[in-house]
């Protein structure tokens, strides 16, 4: 009889300790939602049309051609688009479970945990492919021939940075959601 | 889901029965924890070093001809990119991570309380830290890497594999063995939340 006394104290401060968990859960997971929703969309929108000097003959002055700078021509941005679109899904399939979960229902928040998890390695993959490419664009690099774009597509490559901090801080969101809710488990033990 | 576990629903306090059979299952569970843990632990420091030393040890050289009956030799190196020295530093801190706590890990297996909870919590943060760390390494890694295999059309950048095979096929490898580690870091982080979650499902 005295254990069940026991259990039950343990359970109303648990629910207690569980909706400030919750509310700070949600506010995380939904600022994850944002940033991922709107860094996907400013990738997504990214278009800039310049116009580049070519030199096809050293004798002739330079022909001047329209160029057009694309997300889907470079395949590191078609991969951030795409992960951020699942994490920004997914933050809404999260937050609905988070919104519906009244009980303890172990399993979905352990699910929930998990995938998490997985957005934390999708995003940051997602960032440093960006990343390294942008560099590439920005700088140039010698020592295979590649040249730099970011001269010539500069409207371009300041949406792509812009994108990238907001889709880092949309994975340090991720990162925080996991630390809160190890810290929770670590609180109920 | 509530109906499946018969230990969800707040009511199941009543029924002692199956709350008292199941601690058995559950202390294998927590026993066999750390034992995994240390495994895991020693694939993420063995994949890591091998990633490094064969990212480190790509160097090519090779002929390339600049005028016809003139050719030069040209070296590959990792280093020429920055991505690439991202990745070596990302997973030699990787490396020197699982060190200190696979050692962490095999002295609480030793201790006869087993493992405390503090220690798995910071565990559990830094994995989650470090996970996000070589994922980044890999995907700028492969990002560049990819661009060296295919090319870009659009904004002319040629593709260098076909010249340096051997420095590619380096690459690969090195490409492949971070995503074992970054994945091996994503079983520790679950491992651990898994027997945290263990812990209070026996309390």
């Amino acid at each position: 009889m005295k254990m069940q006394h026991k259990e039950e104290d343990v359970e109303v401060v648990d629910n207690g300790r569980r909706s400030s968990f919750d509310r700070m859960d949600m506010v995380v997971r939904f600022l994850a939602l944002a940033l991922t929703l709107v860094a996907a969309v400013l990738v997504g929108l990214d278009k800039q049309t310049a116009t580049v000097s070519l030199t096809l003959v050293p004798s002739v002055p330079p022909i001047r051609v329209p160029a057009t700078g694309k997300w889907t021509y470079m395949s590191a941005f078609v991969y951030l688009v795409i992960v951020n679109a699942i994490s920004c899904f997914y933050a809404a399939v999260s937050l609905l479970l988070v919104l519906a979960r009244r009980g303890r229902h172990k399993l979905v928040s352990l699910t929930v945990t998990i995938l998490d998890l997985v957005m934390v390695g999708l995003l940051f993959s997602a960032l440093g492919a960006t990343a390294s490419i942008g560099l590439i664009g920005f700088q140039g690099n010698s020592h295979v021939h590649w040249d730099k774009v970011c001269n010539v597509f500069d409207k371009f490559c300041h949406q792509i940075v812009i994108a990238l901090f907001l889709s880092f801080a949309g994975s340090i969101a991720y990162l925080v959601l996991i630390v809160l809710a190890v810290l929770h488990l670590h609180k109920k033990l | 889901m509530a109906s499946t576990n018969p230990t969800t629903p707040p009511h199941a306090a009543t029924e002692p029965p199956t709350k008292y059979s199941a601690p058995p299952h559950e202390h294998k569970v927590s026993s066999f924890g750390p034992i995994i843990d240390v495994a895991l632990r020693v694939i993420l420091f063995a994949t890591a070093l091998v990633a490094v030393i064969v990212m480190v040890t790509s160097k090519q050289t090779k002929l390339i001809p600049v005028a016809p009956g003139i050719a030069i030799p040209r070296d590959a190196k990792f280093n020429h990119s920055p991505a690439f020295i991202y990745f070596v530093a990302a997973l030699s801190v990787a490396c020197l991570y699982s060190i200190v706590t696979g050692a962490l890990s095999v002295l609480a297996l030793k201790k006869p309380g087993g493992s405390s909870t503090k220690l798995q919590l910071h565990f559990v943060i830094l994995d989650a830290l470090l996970l996000g760390i070589v994922a980044a390494a890999t995907g700028a890694a492969g990002g560049v890497a990819y661009i060296g295999l295919k090319g870009n059309s659009h904004v002319r950048w040629n593709k260098i594999c076909h010249t340096y095979n051997s420095f590619c096929f380096h690459f690969a490898t090195s490409i492949l063995l971070s995503l074992i580690s970054s994945i091996t870091l994503l079983f520790l982080v679950w491992l651990s939340v898994y027997v945290l979650s263990k812990k209070i499902a026996r309390r």
